[in-house]
C-alpha cells in the first residue's frame, strides 16, 4: 500500500512538472509580447531592451523555465496585467470563494449521484423515460442549466438570489468560506444567506457530474448484485439489504469514486462558466476577465493552479481506491 | 457477419472480423437496464441526426436573413411573424444564427473528433502491434496526457494561441486523442492475438498489410462508435470555451458566444441566451444518444 502511494505520488510530481512546462511554454511563446504589454507600444528600444534584460527574456529557455519554477515555488506568481496587482494577492482574495463553490459542487454531485442511481435502475417504460431525461440533463451545458435556474428560481419564483455570494458584506471570519464563517462566528442568518446564494451555482455545476456518477453507480450496483459472490451471500441467508450494503455498494464504490475524480475536471470548467453567470467573485470570474484583457500571466497561473488542483485530487482518489480495493494495487 | 461468435472456427483471412466485446451468456439481472438492443431508438436517433445535419448544411439557403446583419426590430419574442425564434438585442434573426452556429459547431466538432480519432488510432495501433518499449513509451505518454485536466489544458492552449475558434479546436484536440490511443491499443492487443489475425500471420501476411486488412477493420467499429458519442461532448466543450470568450469574437454566430452575450438581457429577453443553449444541449444529446444506441446495437448483435 505504501509502495503504491509513493509510486503514485512520484508520477504526480512528473505530471505537475509537465503541466508547468506546458503552461510556461504557452505563456512565454503564445500570445503577444509581455514587454510590449507592460510598457505599451510607444516604449523606446532601450527601455524594451532593459525590460527584457530585467525579466530574463534573453536567457536560454531552460534557464527561464528554471527561474519560472523557482519563483513559483517561492510563491512569486508575477503581476496581473489586468488589475496591476500581484497575481498572488488576486488569488488569495478569490480562492476561498471558488473553494466554497467547489466543495458545495462536489457534495451536490455525490448526493445527486447516489439519489439518481436508485432512480436510474428503475425497470420498465418509466425507467426508460427517466434515463432519457437524465441523459438529456447531462447533455445540457452548465451555462444552460445555470440560465434555466436563474429564470425559474429568481425571475419566476423569486426564491433564490442569483448574484454574488451574500447579501451582506464580506464575512469577518477567518476562512473566507462564508457559510462556514457564519457558523463559526455564530451568525446563523449570515450562513443561511450565503447558503441560499450557493444553491443555484452549485447545482448548475453539479448536475452533469452527478448524472455521470449515477450512471456508473447504477451500472456497478446492478453488476455486483447479479454477481456470483452476491448469490453466495444470498444462499448463506443474507438479506437483500445486507447484500446490497456489504457487497454491492463496496464494489460499486470504486468505479464511482474514480468517475468522481475524472468528473472533477469537468466541474472545474463548469465552475468557471457558472461563476461568470452568478457574479461569483472567484478564480473563474478572474480567469474570464483575464482572458478578456489578454492577461496571459494571470491565465497561465490560474490554469496551472486549477490543473494542479485536479491532478492532486486524482492522485488522492487513486490512493483512496487502492485503500478500498486491494486489486488496484496489483495492476 | 456470422450469427454467433465461435472462437474455434478461423474465419477466412480476408473477411473482416466483426469487432465485438467478449460476450458472456449473462443471466437476465433484476433491475438491469432494459435498453440493451434498441434498433428503433438507433433508427430514430440516426434519422433525427440526418435531419439536423441536412439543415445545418443547407443553413444559409434556408433563411431569408443573414446571420450578421439586422433583419428586424430588436428583442422580438419567439414565434413572431417572420422570426420563428425571435430576434436578439440588435435585431439579428436568432433562428438564422442558431442554424449557422449549429453548422459551425458540427463542423468544428467533427474535425476535432476525426483528427483526434485518426491520430489516436494510428498511435494506438502502433503501440499495440509493436509491443515492447515502443508500447511502453507511447502508453506512458498517453497516460501523461490523460492525467492533465482536459478543459483546463484546452483553455490554456486556446489562450496561448490567441482566442479563436481554431485555437479552441486545437486545444480540445490536444487533450482528446489520448482517449482513442488507449482504446485502440487495448483493442489491438485483443485482436492481435485472435485466431483470424494469427491465421493471416501464418499465411504470410506481414506489416502494414496485416494491420490494414485484419487489425484495423476489427478495431474501427469500436473507435467509430466512441467517436460518435464524443462529438456531443466536443460540441458542449467548444460552446463552453466560446462562452468564456475563447472562441470567435462578436458578432460571430457561435452558439456559446450567443449564449454568453445574451446573458446581459436575461431578465428582459430570456430567449436570446436560452435558445442557443438549448441548441447546444440538443446537439450534444443527439450525438450522445446516437452513439449510445449504436454501442448497444454493436454489443447486442447476435446476443
Amino acid at each position: 500500500m505504501l509502495r503504491f502511494a509513493v509510486r503514485r505520488l512520484g508520477s504526480l510530481v512528473l505530471v505537475l512538472l509537465c503541466l508547468s512546462i506546458l503552461v510556461f511554454v504557452l505563456s512565454r511563446y503564445g500570445g503577444g509580447d509581455p514587454v510590449r504589454s507592460y510598457l505599451g507600444n510607444n516604449a523606446s528600444a532601450s527601455a524594451v531592451a532593459a525590460m527584457r534584460e530585467k525579466l530574463g527574456l534573453d536567457d536560454p529557455m531552460p534557464v527561464q523555465f528554471w527561474d519560472y519554477v523557482s519563483r513559483l515555488l517561492h510563491g512569486d506568481l508575477g503581476m496581473s496585467l489586468s488589475t496591476r496587482r500581484p497575481v498572488r494577492a488576486e488569488l488569495a482574495d478569490r480562492l476561498p470563494a471558488t473553494l466554497e463553490l467547489a466543495i458545495a459542487t462536489l457534495l451536490f454531485s455525490v448526493v445527486i449521484g447516489v439519489v439518481l442511481a436508485r432512480v436510474y435502475a428503475l425497470p420498465g417504460c418509466f425507467g426508460g423515460i427517466v434515463r432519457f431525461t437524465l441523459l438529456g440533463a447531462a447533455s445540457a451545458p452548465a451555462f444552460l442549466v445555470a440560465t434555466a435556474g436563474v429564470l425559474i428560481f429568481f425571475v419566476q419564483l423569486g426564491w433564490l438570489p442569483v448574484s454574488g455570494r451574500t447579501s451582506y458584506g464580506p464575512s469577518e471570519g477567518l476562512s473566507g468560506i462564508y457559510v462556514l464563517d457564519g457558523l463559526l462566528t455564530g451568525n446563523l442568518a449570515y450562513s443561511w444567506d450565503a447558503l441560499q446564494h450557493l444553491l443555484l451555482p452549485a447545482f448548475a455545476a453539479s448536475l452533469g457530474p452527478g448524472v455521470a456518477l449515477a450512471r456508473v453507480l447504477a451500472d456497478g450496483l446492478s453488476t455486483s448484485i447479479g454477481s456470483a459472490y452476491a448469490r453466495t451471500a444470498r444462499s448463506l441467508g443474507e438479506s437483500e439489504r445486507s447484500v446490497l450494503r456489504r457487497h454491492g455498494l463496496r464494489n460499486a464504490a470504486s468505479p464511482a469514486l474514480s468517475m468522481l475524480g475524472v468528473q472533477f475536471g469537468m466541474m472545474l470548467s463548469s465552475l468557471v462558466v457558472v461563476e461568470q453567470i452568478f457574479s461569483w467573485n472567484g478564480l473563474g470570474q478572474y480567469l474570464v476577465m483575464a482572458i478578456d484583457r489578454a492577461d496571459t500571466n494571470a491565465v497561465a497561473t490560474i490554469s496551472l493552479l486549477l490543473g494542479a488542483f485536479y491532478v492532486v485530487i486524482n492522485a488522492l482518489v487513486d490512493i483512496a481506491l487502492a485503500a478500498i480495493d486491494p486489486r488496484v494495487r496489483l495492476s | 457477419m456470422p450469427s454467433s461468435p465461435d472462437a474455434t472456427t478461423v474465419p477466412a483471412p480476408t473477411a473482416a472480423a466483426p469487432a465485438r466485446r467478449r460476450m458472456l451468456p449473462l443471466p437476465s439481472r433484476p433491475g438491469r437496464r432494459g435498453h440493451e438492443a434498441r434498433p428503433v431508438g438507433a433508427v430514430v436517433a440516426l434519422t433525427l441526426l440526418g435531419v439536423v445535419v441536412l439543415v445545418a448544411l443547407l443553413g444559409p439557403a434556408l433563411s431569408p436573413y443573414s446571420s450578421i446583419t439586422v433583419s428586424g426590430p430588436p428583442d422580438l419574442a419567439p414565434f413572431s411573424a417572420g422570426h420563428w425564434l425571435g430576434t436578439d438585442h440588435l435585431g439579428f434573426d436568432i433562428a438564422t444564427r442558431v442554424v449557422e452556429g449549429a453548422r459551425t459547431s458540427l463542423y468544428a466538432a467533427c474535425v476535432v473528433t476525426l483528427g483526434s480519432a485518426v491520430f489516436g488510432l494510428a498511435l494506438g495501433t502502433l503501440a499495440g502491434m509493436a509491443g515492447g518499449w515502443v508500447d511502453q513509451v507511447l502508453m506512458r505518454l498517453t497516460d501523461l496526457f490523460l492525467a492533465f485536466p482536459a478543459t483546463i489544458v484546452a483553455m490554456a492552449v486556446a489562450m496561448g494561441l490567441g482566442p479563436s475558434l481554431s485555437s479552441s479546436m486545437i486545444g480540445i484536440a490536444v487533450i482528446w486523442w489520448p482517449l482513442y490511443a488507449r482504446l485502440t491499443r487495448g483493442e489491438v492487443r485483443r485482436v492481435a492475438s485472435s485466431p483470424h489475425v494469427e491465421a493471416a500471420r501464418l499465411s504470410g501476411t506481414r506489416g502494414l498489410t496485416l494491420v490494414r486488412r485484419h487489425v484495423v477493420p476489427s478495431v474501427l467499429p469500436t473507435v467509430v462508435v466512441t467517436a460518435s458519442m464524443d462529438i456531443g461532448g466536443v460540441i458542449a466543450m467548444l460552446a463552453g470555451l466560446a462562452f468564456i470568450g475563447l472562441g470567435s469574437p462578436e458578432p460571430a454566430p457561435e452558439l456559446g458566444l450567443m449564449a454568453s452575450s445574451g446573458m446581459q438581457y436575461i431578465l428582459g429577453s430570456w430567449w436570446i441566451a436560452v435558445i442557443p443553449g438549448i441548441a447546444v444541449g440538443l446537439l450534444s444529446l443527439l450525438f450522445t444518444y446516437t452513439g449510445d444506441a449504436l454501442r448497444s446495437l454493436l454489443r447486442g448483435t447476435g446476443a
